[in-house]
Formats: structure tokens, C-alpha cells, sequence
């Protein structure tokens, strides 16, 4: 039973809004690229997908505090990531190589 | 060490040795709870995947049938919204009652407006005769899977506004108990535990957003 009554972390307001506008400033560069300033396909969409993912790192690490949280509770995320990715990696295996899609699908 | 026989906060539990330990267990159940929400995204977001995979054409040309700007609004009403989530867990760590509940309030006000404008944009479609699946009878946009794009698009969207509402009931909830003075720096466990649902609502809908509205 060691190290309780530890200090839980209190972000400044100042850091909180940081956040707040930098997913906003990032909100805006996905739109400006994905409406405006054409990329060309396929980086279009890693692109995209680039901006989403550091957006989703500022919410997970700073919002829900996972920066200054147990390291079990990240573990639990990266898991979940994890096993999505198998998930949807498995089915393509099977999708991507039919010789036909399902017919009325 | 304390001995939690004789003298305990009102709001510790007996099974657990002390408010840290409780504030622990409370936040993990969270996570494993978030880990199944994102499991069962992601069975949409594989739907998702495999039919862009096989109709890249169709979900290029039908996501211009969605409002970029709406998306956007809504991405940033989103985001504005877990900022004052995450100012009212800061309030309540700093013992400040009356910014707690303002922020509770501005983040239920945005979350409306969130589902006003997603009424908006469902009706405008509806109108139109855009529906899912089999009820799909709009007229310009003509594709042999045109149905397909929207039946995911109103699954994945509308399982999220799902969430936006079962979210709003949540921090009203957590709003009336501020008002009872429940929540303190001592205690604000149900506080944190709403603003990581919250968190992971916004999460979502930062990859909804480019995968449905940005497809060029």
C-alpha cells in the first residue's frame, strides 16, 4: 500500500484552452485541405486521417488526462486500438480478395 | 496509514482503503467501459472500410451531398464542448461551485445545439428522400449503391447522436447533484467519470467528421 494520497493533476485554464484551440486550428486545416487546397489521391485521405489522429492524441492525452493518468488506463486504449485494427484487417483479407462482392451488396 | 473504521469521508465505500483507491477503480471501470464503445464503433467503422473499399466512386461522389460547413460547425460545437467539460472537472478540483455548474450548462447548451443542427441536416435529407436502405428514392444522385453510403452514414451518425443524448441526460445529472453541493475537491469522481464518456463522444465524431463530410 504504497504512494496514496498523491496529488491528482489539475490542468491550468490556460493549458485547457491551448488544447480547445488547437483542435479548432486543426478542424480548419482538415477542412481547408480536404475542400479547398485538393490533394491528390490516395494522400488525400492519410492526410486526413493524419490530422483526425493527432487531434485524438490532444483529446485522449490532455482532455482525458491520459498524460498524467496510470499508465494501465493508456494500456486499455491502446488496446482497444489495437484490437480495431485487427478487426477491420481481418475482414479486408477476406473482402478485398473475392472474385465477386456479395451479390445485393 | 489511516484506519478507514473510525474515521471516513461520507462518500468512500468501505471495500476500498481510501479516496484515491476508490477515485482509481472508478476511472479504470471507466476506460474498460470506453474500450467496449470504441469496440462497437468499430464495427461500424469496419462496415465503413469495406464498402469504401469496394465503391470508393459512390462514397466520393455522395459525400458532396453532405453540408461541409454544418460538419464543421458541428466538429467545433464539439470541441468547444469538451473544453467546458474539462474546465468543470478543473472547477470542481479547485472547489469552485459556481464555476462547475456554469460549465456543466454551457456544455449541455452546446451538446443542444449539436443535436439541433444534426435535426437540421436529417430532415433536409428526408425531404429530399434521402433515407436509408430500401426507402432511399432521391433522384439526383443516381448510383446502383447510392442507398448503401447513407445507410451507414445515418448508422454511424445516428448511433452517435444517440450518444450526444444519453450524454446530455448524464450531465444534467451531474448538474442537479452540483447543485446539492455533492462535489467537491475532495470529491468529484461522477464529474470525471461523465467527462471521459463526454471526451470519447467528441472523439468519434473527429473521425466521423473527415470520413463522411471531407471526401474529395
Amino acid at each position: 500500500m504504497s504512494e496514496h494520497n498523491h496529488e491528482h493533476h489539475i490542468s491550468t485554464a490556460g493549458q485547457l484552452w491551448a488544447v480547445g484551440i488547437a483542435l479548432l486550428f486543426l478542424t480548419v486545416i482538415t477542412v481547408v485541405f480536404g475542400k479547398f487546397v485538393p490533394i491528390p489521391s490516395p494522400f488525400d485521405i492519410v492526410f486526413a486521417l493524419s490530422i483526425a489522429l493527432i487531434k485524438a492524441f490532444l483529446v485522449a492525452a490532455f482532455f482525458m488526462n491520459l498524460y498524467w493518468d496510470v499508465k494501465f488506463n493508456t494500456m486499455l486504449l491502446i488496446g482497444a486500438a489495437t484490437f480495431f485494427i485487427l478487426m477491420f484487417s481481418v475482414t479486408l483479407l477476406d473482402t478485398m480478395f473475392r472474385v465477386d462482392v456479395v451479390p445485393g451488396f | 496509514m489511516a484506519n478507514h473504521s473510525t474515521t471516513h469521508p461520507a462518500h468512500l465505500h468501505h471495500h476500498f482503503v481510501d479516496s484515491d483507491q476508490q477515485f482509481d477503480a472508478a476511472k479504470m471501470g471507466m476506460w474498460v467501459f470506453l474500450v467496449n464503445e470504441i469496440l462497437f464503433f468499430g464495427g461500424l467503422f469496419c462496415a465503413y472500410i469495406v464498402f469504401r473499399a469496394w465503391y470508393p466512386d459512390l462514397f466520393q461522389e455522395a459525400s458532396h451531398e453532405l453540408n461541409t460547413l454544418w460538419g464543421a460547425v458541428n466538429t467545433a460545437v464539439l470541441i468547444g464542448s469538451s473544453l467546458t467539460v474539462a474546465m468543470a472537472i478543473r472547477s470542481a478540483q479547485k472547489d469552485q461551485q459556481r464555476g462547475l455548474r456554469i460549465n456543466l450548462l454551457i456544455t449541455i447548451a452546446l451538446a443542444c445545439v449539436f443535436m439541433v443542427i444534426k435535426a437540421f441536416e436529417y430532415s433536409h435529407k428526408f425531404e429530399l428522400g434521402i433515407f436509408p436502405g430500401e426507402w432511399y428514392t432521391y433522384t439526383g444522385f443516381e448510383h446502383p449503391k447510392a442507398s448503401v453510403f447513407f445507410s451507414i452514414y445515418y448508422m454511424m451518425t445516428g448511433v452517435h447522436a444517440l450518444h450526444v443524448l444519453v450524454g446530455i441526460g448524464l450531465i444534467f445529472w451531474i448538474y442537479r447533484r452540483s447543485v446539492k453541493g455533492e462535489f467537491s475537491s475532495e470529491y468529484y469522481t461522477p464529474v470525471e467519470i461523465t467527462g471521459l464518456y463526454w471526451h470519447l463522444v467528441d472523439l468519434i465524431w473527429i473521425f466521423l467528421f473527415p470520413l463522411l463530410y471531407l471526401i474529395e
